[in-house]
């Protein structure tokens, strides 16, 4: 049963758009007491599903871009040997050491998307910026993402009216 | 194209080595390198990441690192709540969300390389 709760949280993180992977991991290793390898096994049988349903709604919106994919994913082919190839052979300690340091790096990126976006929010509006963050208000780190000079048109223009 | 085998090679060994974060290299790379939006890096992100995915999986199940019963409970798990995450996602605080994953990722990262 925590099984199945621990992955259902991780399947909603992963709806999101976040490392869904990562919750998962953390989960199987320090709830249910998995070896790193077979956590990360798991999360690697756990993707399969899950993408291939993204898979379908993404080639219909034809949000996949066919010709860098064949690329990209015959190189990361053999980028997943080698990789695969390594893990494995990596003693339980170690490779939770470096997942570890991987996560720190996430983190570094998470950090410094959420700097970037109290950045445009305080062009917007100096005073209300926390209640901005905690009402979910103003524009979301994923539409900044999507179109960075469109966000700062209309920041501009709210910036004008007020 | 050279730039793109090397963003290929170095998310698949990612990828390969940690079973996970492979979008987390793939999105960035395709938004600032290959100057894509964002929607479309996602989507190819994780059209990408399935064979690589795959290729992984072989390794781990030819070492025997596979649990299947503990693999396909945490499938079904994650399968709905994918499905419940894509439905919810506009009404969810992102802000908080977001913030609370960075924090939730330190706290991992430290009880990992502590461990």
């Amino acid at each position: 049963m925590i099984e199945i709760l621990i992955s259902l949280i991780s399947g909603i993180i992963s709806g999101t758009g976040m490392g869904g992977g990562t919750v998962l991991i953390f989960g199987l290793v320090f709830i249910l007491g998995v070896n790193q390898h077979t956590a990360q096994a798991t999360n690697l049988i756990f993707f399969i599903p899950t993408s291939i349903m993204a898979i379908i709604v993404n080639i219909k919106n034809k949000n996949v871009d066919l010709k860098t994919a064949l690329i990209i994913s015959t190189s990361g082919i053999i980028g997943a040997l080698v990789g695969a190839n390594f893990a494995i052979k990596t003693d339980v300690v170690i490779l939770k050491k470096y997942f570890g340091f991987f996560l720190a790096i996430i983190a570094i990126h998470e950090i410094y998307r959420i700097f970037l976006m109290y950045i445009k929010q305080k062009n917007t509006n100096n005073k209300s910026i926390l209640k901005k963050i905690f009402l979910n208000q103003g524009p979301s780190l994923m539409e900044i993402d999507e179109n960075d000079e469109k966000n700062d048109k209309i920041l501009k223009e709210e910036g004008v009216r007020k | 194209m050279i730039i793109k085998l090397l963003i290929g090679f170095f998310a698949g060994i990612i990828s390969g080595f940690f079973s996970t974060g492979g979008g987390l290299i793939l999105v960035p790379a395709y938004m600032y390198i290959l100057k894509m939006n964002s929607k479309k890096a996602r989507g190819t992100a994780i059209f990408c990441i399935l064979p690589l995915v795959i290729t992984s999986s072989i390794f781990y199940y030819k070492n025997n690192y596979i649990n299947w019963k503990l693999a396909t409970l945490c499938a079904i798990g994650g399968t709905i709540g994918g499905f419940i995450g894509a439905k919810i996602l506009k009404k969810l605080p992102e802000r908080i969300l977001n913030i609370t994953f960075a924090i939730f990722l330190i706290y991992v990262s430290y009880k990992m390389i502590n461990s």
